[in-house]
């Protein structure tokens, strides 16, 4: 199999709301894949060019355009962008909230069997076209809607609510030890996304008395013991990232270094959450595929956690971010709390967890999310994050999870070993 | 630089009660919320915690009335004074809290245009240096520019070191400008608000008000079109920055600032906008519940539903920014040859030659007035108008060919501007 380079990407201001400025989608991704070429100093002119070889492709992670935005045939639409993807092979790949994962992982996999020197992968959601409670209907899709989400308003906070229940229920935390913990990763999610000029709550104030003030008007409860300070945001945004080929490295960037792809864990748990807690209750960890996936990556990276910098971690809501701090092995599972308390996922942490703010402070583009994760361990791997670059970040792993910890899908980029 | 107290004086007033907030919540301060009555002190506690939408921060907010000023003064280390826009309402103020000032206390004033160095003379020489001018813009939550602006006595590393806590704690965009009426954001914002609401009254005929505000809707690079703006200020606070531009100022722009009489006397009639029901505009409600919005027509004196224009030109506009075709878009507006696209077109290039100038003549630096127009404004920066156009040879070419008369040096002004460091991008609406 071949190596996989990351030679760049972008990603839109996840503030904007498209909806407000009144441009549609197209907009959106002219923008990004403008952005991403400029990035990584390709043209429409090089994408013509190596697609009259055949040797590029597009790959479009996106959960649900069909309801927010009315379109379909995602991989086609890129043409509208411009006339250079006229013959493009492109599709969509969606796996909920992992669909960017999903669009990755396609591509990679192309790169990786030398089908392809170029690949462009682009996550893109556009969530403001409704309110917010048809938008929680919406996302209801991503469990058995049927059974999980009809007629339930704000079906996911739901879960995840029930999550936080289950996890106080298996590994008895002390109530007031685990809330505090959930506050604190609110508060470093908000924190660090002060530092990234493109997340949606730069300009938000958080703090942990304000995320642990549950209850009140200005962070009502949304669902079981989560409120508003634990749920990720709504959000209108693409990122976009481009892979390529260790031929298409050695002739164009041969002394150039640039982050690979060490390995990837992907892993798809029961649907219906009741039937995960049931699956799960003999064994140690509350969401095993996820930790299995984790395990997969490690292994085909031949690198364990010891060897990982820092993370980006799915935090749709405090309660899955924490389930995911054992997962990565950084704490035993039910001892989660003892590294968020400790300080060690913090910016200056020794596991630090999130430093683009993650889901709930660089925000949630459903579809983007999981490219948005991939282009943030590219930034720091190549030293490009600005006032977020961590010191040492040779190694970073993503989780990006679609439903309630359904699809999991882990990444790992890291330094090119050389020897 | 440790702040850990703070009096803001004139807290129940729209400004001083959202500053508190600010300092309350990024800076973490105890902040004595002083105002004339405690209920309204109480009120404006509530107001602050909304405004950053965090009541955690109530603890930190204490409403305070002025008798209780002298242990409140004594207890902080900076003191900001957000009293109404009157030099002798701020000097009586400042009379009574002089006695109660001991040394190392940093006084800032909130003013939106005063003279600082007017202000800081009613200061002896030992307090003199801590004195400075911070204007913050509204709402601040969301509008996070901050002009700073010394007095000529003003202690250098003192202010230096305010500008950094600003800046780090605060989250603040801070510009740092002269002390100049109306400082810049507002001179370069006002200079445009009231130039249309001339050009209405000269096309009182074609619809006036409604006319110009959809000439220069919000896909001109604005979240609101520039006479709704000044609806929602108020027409008395458009007044008191246009007319001490006015009078304490002699650019080039000069006569461009003189309000016309029409607005006069809709101030007169106490019409002030959106705060007392009309205005430029003024929202009809119905039995249902709906609401029509109506407009003055200036030519009849009466308001009338509001005309939906539909200029050819804006409609290209909005189309070709709808899918993200900027480049398009401004090139259909310098072809289009209609009186509504040449109003456009010119006041878009005369905001760029005014904002070029006031950068500096009140300004340190070029990119000042890219950074208060975004960030105090949220309308599309200056220098990056010119790089939507195209970059500045073509932005030249345009001028060039539209034959503008502005009496000033335009060739010299436009010499070696730098591109915008900001995106223009999500600044043109597509509506």
């Amino acid at each position: 199999m071949n190596k996989v380079f990351v030679l760049g990407g972008s990603q839109t201001d996840f503030e904007r709301s498209w909806s407000k400025e009144g441009k549609s989608v197209v907009a959106l991704l002219k923008e990004v894949i403008d952005d991403c070429l400029e990035e990584t100093n390709l043209s429409y002119k090089n994408i013509t060019a190596l697609n009259r070889q055949n040797k590029v492709a597009c790959f479009v992670g996106n959960f649900l355009a069909e309801y927010y935005v009315n379109q379909g045939h995602l991989g086609s639409l890129l043409t509208e962008v411009d006339d250079a993807f006229y013959g493009v092979p492109s599709a969509r790949y969606e796996a909920a909230c992992a669909s960017g994962s999903t669009a990755l992982d396609a591509g990679i996999t192309k790169i990786r069997t030398g089908d392809y020197d170029v690949v462009i992968v682009i996550g893109w959601e556009l969530m403001k076209t409704v309110d917010s409670k048809v938008g929680g209907d919406f996302l209801g899709r991503a469990a058995l809607y049927e059974e999980e989400a009809v007629g339930i308003n704000f079906p996911f906070p739901k879960l995840f609510g029930r999550l936080a229940d289950e996890i106080l229920k298996k590994y008895h935390t002390p109530e007031n030890l685990f809330m505090k913990s959930l506050a604190t990763i609110s508060n470093i999610n908000y924190s660090n996304a002060k530092r990234n000029g493109k997340s949606q709550t730069r300009k938000w104030f958080m703090s942990e008395l304000q995320a642990n003030l549950r209850g009140d008007d200005t962070n009502p409860i949304v669902a079981g013991k989560l409120a508003s300070s634990d749920c990720s945001q709504i959000t209108d945004g693409a990122a976009a990232v481009v892979l390529i080929s260790e031929r298409y490295k050695q002739e164009h960037y041969k002394d150039q270094e640039l982050p690979i792809v060490k390995g990837f864990g992907h892993r798809v748990a029961p649907l219906v959450f009741n039937k995960k807690i049931i699956e799960s209750k003999p064994n140690k960890y509350i969401l095993p595929w996820t930790r299995k996936a984790v395990v997969d990556a490690y292994n085909r990276a031949k690198l364990t956690v010891s060897n990982i910098d820092f993370f980006e971690t799915h935090d749709c809501f405090t309660s899955s971010e924490y389930a995911t701090i054992s997962a990565f092995g950084l704490t035993e599972p039910g001892k989660e709390y003892e590294a968020i308390l400790e300080g060690d996922i913090a910016f200056e942490g020794k596991s630090p967890i999130n430093v683009s703010g993650g889901l709930i402070g660089c925000g949630h583009p459903v579809g983007a999310t999981g490219v948005r994760m991939f282009l943030d361990l590219y930034k720091q791997v190549s030293r490009k994050a600005g006032k977020y670059q961590l010191q040492k970040a040779n190694n970073g792993l993503m989780l990006n999870i679609g439903g309630s910890a359904t699809t999991n899908y882990v990444f790992i980029v890291g330094k090119e070993d050389r020897f | 630089m440790k702040i850990k107290v703070i009096t803001v004086i004139g807290a129940n007033g729209t400004i001083g009660s959202k500053v508190s907030g600010i300092f309350a919540s990024f800076g973490d301060t105890k902040v004595y919320m002083v105002c004339r009555e405690m209920k309204d002190a109480n009120e404006a506690v509530k107001k602050a915690a909304l405004s950053v939408r965090a009541n955690s921060i109530t603890n930190n907010l204490i409403p305070k009335t002025y008798e209780d000023l002298e242990e409140c003064i004594k207890n902080s280390d900076l003191i900001f004074e957000s009293v109404s826009e009157n030099i002798e309402t701020k000097k009586n103020v400042y009379t009574q809290i002089i006695p109660l000032i001991d040394s190392n206390k940093i006084i800032a004033t909130g003013t939106s245009g005063l003279s600082i160095n007017a202000l800081s003379e009613s200061f002896s020489d030992e307090i003199k240096p801590f004195f400075m001018g911070i204007h913050f813009y509204n709402p601040p939550y969301s509008m996070i520019l901050c002009e700073a602006i010394s007095s000529k006595y003003t202690d250098k590393g003192l202010f230096g070191k305010v500008k950094k806590y600003l800046e780090n704690k605060l989250y603040r965009n801070v510009v740092e400008v002269k002390d100049s009426p109306a400082f810049l954001g507002n001179r370069i914002g006002f200079q445009f608000i009231n130039e249309t609401m001339k050009y209405a009254e000269v096309y009182k005929d074609n619809g006036g008000i409604d006319y110009i505000d959809a000439i220069l809707g919000n896909f001109t690079g604005r979240s609101m079109p520039p006479l709704v703006t000044s609806d929602f200020v108020g027409l008395d606070v458009h007044k008191a920055i246009v007319d001490n531009i006015y009078l304490n100022t002699a650019d080039y722009a000069h006569e461009t600032f003189k309000m016309p009489i029409f607005a006069e006397k809709l101030i007169q009639e106490n019409k002030l906008g959106r705060k007392s029901g009309c205005g430029l505009y003024k929202s009809v409600p119905h039995i249902d519940g709906t609401n029509t919005i109506h407009v003055y027509d200036i030519a009849s004196n009466e308001y009338r539903q509001i005309e939906k224009f539909s200029f050819p030109f804006a409609k290209k506009m909005i189309k070709e920014f709808r899918i993200g075709c900027y480049e398009n878009a401004f090139i259909s507006l310098v072809k289009n040859n209609s009186t509504e696209a040449s109003i456009c077109l010119n006041f878009l290039i005369k905001y760029v030659i005014y904002s070029l100038f006031a950068s500096k003549e009140v300004g340190f630096s070029i990119y000042s007035c890219d950074d208060v127009m975004a960030t105090g404004f949220n309308w599309i920066p200056p220098l990056s108008v010119i790089d939507a156009f195209g970059g500045l040879l073509t932005f030249k070419k345009i001028i060039e060919d539209q034959r503008l008369d502005l009496n000033i040096n335009i060739e010299e002004l436009l010499k070696d501007v730098p591109e915008s460091k900001y995106d223009y991008r999500p600044f043109l609406k597509a509506n």
